[in-house]
């Protein structure tokens, strides 16, 4: 069966247009960080991020897998609040967060006999817990003179991620903030230092390859949703413009993640988004980004559709950094 | 015996027939005359060297010292320009145009002879005399000695140049320190230089420059003087990202450990005597064991800087020994190396532009502000070592450039070459003057030295020829009477045999003339001024000839005049006081440890 076909059947089937709302147009809504999310700090560290988006599109943000309905339309406003720790494990860098997706989204999407509804949740998503442990690279910063020391020169790191089905759902309707199922990502952050590391003048392209799978969701609108593995390649290219404020040129591309419906099976996911991102360190201790993307290539129906202005802020500390700043009565 | 009459005879025609000499002067009867390759380092300092006790890897300038002579008390000037300007002339400094240097000219010294800022015109140059006597001349790096045509590298002798006029400067480029000359000078070959040569880096370029002039020339067979006068390692530290992290960490042990460390190997290989005692750690400087880590890291990783600077030097001094190898006149060349004054311990970049809203702030803000640690190294970064590395640098002795103790005059020496006879890598422990390598290098040259003139427009050279200490013949150039003497910034010194006095500004100083004994404490620790009146009478009545022969006047103003209320009160240096900062943790015995009752 070629694809075309499959898409065609998948279509044609009341319970297929269950999964319109599958899928964020951008990427995975807890998967969305910004350029130099994964640059490496002081261990010890604390930071608490919030990511706030607003999205529009004719898929789920809040899903990870990745179901396009043709003629959906949703609108969404997306917070992921977290918190995470940077610390040294067998002498490497790593980082351990856990992000909790909350928001709204509304619009209209077809039922699964086929009419058109308007449907709506807000809540909390499923929290996703994340840990992230540099495998190629320099030493973890243990004290300010490694830090003083830092060049990422080229780092790699492991990515897990495991988000967990506690979030709101309803298996009465197609749109829900949470999943219903287990999800997780691995992959490979990597940071490439392009020049001299001077803040000012940091050029870096950043890769972020990663595989997302899926556990099942048996009781999706009383149907069971089956959702292969999605592959993902996030890649920044990123700037600094002076020594607090950078900008990022941004792109990703998913592939894969066909949905099955009670074995009924959609298309695969094969969409290109493009992005600036521009940030701005107000102090010490609190980071800004502001960026936009959409997807491109979108215009048949079939293909995703999405575009997003994110906005975050990650507030960070270390009890060295606070302690020397009383001390200095700053 | 028939080299030496043949000099003789060489020396007495040319100060009689002058002109006639220069153009007649004939390759001895025994071979072609060595060359001569003075290799000067800018602020570095006594100890920097492998072969002097550092632990700085200067395997090209230790080989120098392997197959020549190291020397132990040789003497400069406080400063770069009067050390530069007694090289080259071999008459003090008073008396050759740099009694002050032009920064620094006090209101009294305005138009006075001896004070012009420049190496004075009408004084015969060491380059000028070679030439004279059948030399090829050439020069590359900092000259110092002034910018106006008439005063500039090609105008004093040296046939060939790539020369910065200035004092300092950036490495990379042609940008200098103030808004009011904010482009550093360059000439080549006798022509200002409106831009650098491409892939320009002053310590590669002045060597590629320097071998080119080498070699642009040989065909004659004449023998050739070059005079390379580094750059490097005066701040700012500059270089090329590969020589940046050789000593990533080695610095953060903190500068006592490595004076210590540096004193120490001085001890073994013979450098200095057993039991030699460093010199106090300046009060103003922490003791690097109360500092945190953070603190030593990035103090420490400015001697790093400078140990790269000083690497990256040494490794294109051996550049151009490879190529003298190469091309077959490295055994015929004598090498003198040797730092200009002791190394810098004051903040220049401070000094210059550390005032919030003067001009020169800035113009720092706008070309000098890649104040982070990573940018260290690049284009528009200053960086110095402060007071604590300069005292590393300057091991054992005490304070650093500028001033008169011995951290600020006494230099490392090494030379090697034909008129080297005593044995391979042998140390001497003589007393020497950069006044001495103009009368060395004549003597070497068979050149001669023009008699001195009625309007003493050429004054006696001051210096004295090393010929028979190389030779093994003496001991030292200078008798038990002879004796040295040093102004500048109003500080003053003398030193005879085995003593010295100095005045130097408050706090450095006292403001009166104190004594030291240097072959018991050459840290200059313990003044004897008031057990010694009778010694100390003698050495200041020498002080008193000494600047009455040859004009010196004191400033009346002085760049350390208001030190001593810029500087914290001056205590001593008492080793784990106060102790409250360095008791450690009690620890009870365990058996005496126990749960509070409940």
């Amino acid at each position: 069966m070629t694809s075309s076909k499959k898409n065609r059947r998948f279509a044609q089937l009341p319970l297929a247009a269950a999964a319109l709302f599958a899928m964020s147009g951008v990427g995975p809504a807890q998967a969305e960080v910004p350029a130099r999310f994964y640059w490496k700090t002081l261990t010890g560290g604390s930071a608490v991020p919030l990511i706030v988006e607003s999205i529009s599109g004719n898929a789920n943000p809040f899903d990870p897998s990745r179901l396009v309905s043709n003629d959906a339309n949703f609108d969404a406003t997306l917070a992921i609040a977290g918190y995470a720790e940077t610390f040294s494990l067998l002498d490497r860098s790593a980082m351990a967060a856990i992000l909790l997706p909350m928001g709204r989204i509304s619009g209209e999407a077809r039922a699964v006999n086929g009419a058109s509804v308007s449907q709506s949740a807000s809540g909390f998503g499923d929290p996703m817990l994340e840990l992230n442990v540099n495998l190629i690279g320099p030493k973890p910063q243990n004290n300010i003179p490694d830090a003083m020391r830092y060049q990422p020169g080229f780092s790699l790191d492991l990515l897990a991620d495991i988000a967990v089905p506690i979030g709101e759902y309803d298996n009465k309707q197609t749109l829900n903030l949470g999943q219903n199922r287990w999800y997780g990502r691995i992959g490979a952050p990597m940071t490439m230092q392009l020049g001299a590391w001077v803040p000012g003048r940091r050029t870096t392209l950043e890769l972020l390859p990663a595989a997302w799978i899926f556990g099942d969701n048996t009781d999706f609108v009383g149907r069971k949703l089956k959702t292969d593995p999605l592959f993902q390649l996030d890649a920044h290219l990123t700037r600094d413009f002076a020594e607090n404020i950078w900008g990022s040129l941004d792109a990703s591309w998913y592939k894969g993640g066909k949905a099955t419906i009670d074995g009924v099976e959609g298309s695969k996911r094969n969409d290109v988004t493009l992005g600036l991102t521009l940030g701005y360190k107000i102090n010490d201790n609190l980071n800004l980004t502001a960026g936009y993307r959409s997807t491109v290539n979108d215009s048949a129906p079939d293909k995703m559709r999405m575009d997003s202005f994110m906005i975050t802020f990650v507030f960070g500390w270390h009890p060295l950094i606070e302690g020397s700043r009383r001390l200095k009565q700053e | 015996m028939k080299t030496a009459a043949l000099s003789l005879i060489a020396a007495t025609l040319a100060a009689v027939f002058p002109v006639a000499a220069t153009a007649q002067t004939p390759e001895p009867a025994q071979g072609k005359r060595p060359n001569i390759v003075v290799i000067l380092g800018d602020d570095l300092g006594y100890a920097d060297l492998g072969a002097f006790g550092s632990e700085i890897k200067t395997p090209n300038i230790d080989a120098l010292a392997r197959e020549g002579m190291r020397f132990t008390n040789f003497y400069t000037h406080a400063t770069s320009s009067p050390t530069r300007a007694t090289l080259l002339t071999g008459i003090d400094t008073h008396r050759n145009g740099l009694g002050n240097m032009d920064e620094w000219t006090a209101p009294n010294q305005r138009g006075a002879d001896g004070y012009e800022g420049y190496l004075k015109l009408g004084i015969p140059t060491l380059p000028q005399l070679l030439k004279d006597a059948g030399y090829h001349t050439y020069m590359v790096g900092k000259w110092h000695l002034g910018k106006s045509p008439e005063l500039i590298p090609r105008a004093r002798g040296f046939e060939r140049d790539f020369s910065l006029l200035d004092g300092a400067g950036s490495y990379w480029d042609m940008t200098n320190f103030t808004a009011a000359a904010p482009q550093s000078v360059f000439t080549e070959d006798g022509r200002y230089l409106n831009k650098l040569p491409d892939d320009y880096y002053a310590t590669k370029t002045y060597t590629d420059k320097m071998i080119s002039f080498i070699d642009a020339n040989r065909a004659d067979g004449k023998p050739f003087f070059a005079y390379v006068a580094h750059q490097a390692p005066h701040d700012p530290f500059h270089l090329p990202k590969e020589w940046r992290n050789r000593h990533v960490g080695e610095y953060d042990k903190g500068w006592d450990a490595v004076r210590q460390a540096r004193l120490k190997r001085q001890i073994e290989l013979g450098i200095l005597p057993a039991g030699t005692e460093l010199s106090e750690r300046m009060w103003f400087v922490p003791d690097p064991v109360v500092l945190a880590p953070a603190s030593r890291a990035i103090l420490g990783k400015k001697m790093e800087l400078y140990a790269g600077m000083v690497e990256n030097l040494d490794h294109h001094v051996g550049r151009l020994v490879d190529h003298l190898k190469k091309i077959g006149e490295y055994d015929n060349t004598i090498f003198v190396v040797f730092g200009d004054n002791g190394a810098e311990g004051t903040d220049l970049f401070k000094m210059i532009a550390g005032s919030p809203g003067s001009r020169d702030f800035l113009f720092g803000a706008i070309n000098w502000s890649q104040t982070h640690p990573n940018a260290w190294g690049d284009p528009g970064s200053y960086v110095g070592y402060g007071p604590m590395w300069a005292q590393v640098s300057m091991t054992p002795f005490s304070q650093y450039k500028s001033w008169t103790a011995e951290g600020g005059i006494r230099n490392a020496l090494i030379v090697s070459g034909p008129p080297v006879k005593r044995m391979k890598g042998s140390i001497n422990h003589g007393v020497l003057h950069v006044a001495d390598i103009m009368p060395t290098m004549l003597e070497v040259a068979g050149a001669s030295y023009p008699k001195a003139d009625q309007d003493k427009k050429t004054p006696a050279l001051m210096g004295k020829s090393w010929v028979p200490l190389l030779a093994g013949k003496t001991e030292s150039p200078r008798t038990e009477q002879d004796y040295l003497a040093w102004e500048i910034f109003g500080n003053r010194a003398v030193r005879q045999g085995e003593w010295k006095i100095r005045w130097q500004y408050k706090p450095f100083g006292s403001e009166s003339w104190e004594l030291y004994n240097l072959a018991s404490d050459p840290a200059e620790r313990k003044n004897l001024a008031a057990a010694n009146p009778d010694k100390l009478k003698a050495m200041t009545s020498l002080w008193e000839s000494y600047a009455r022969e040859n004009n010196v006047i004191l400033p009346s103003r002085s760049v350390f005049e208001t030190l001593e209320d810029q500087l914290p009160k001056r205590v001593s240096d008492d080793k784990g006081y106060p102790p409250l900062i360095y008791k450690q943790q009690f620890v009870p015995p365990k058996d005496m440890v126990a749960e509070p009752a409940p």
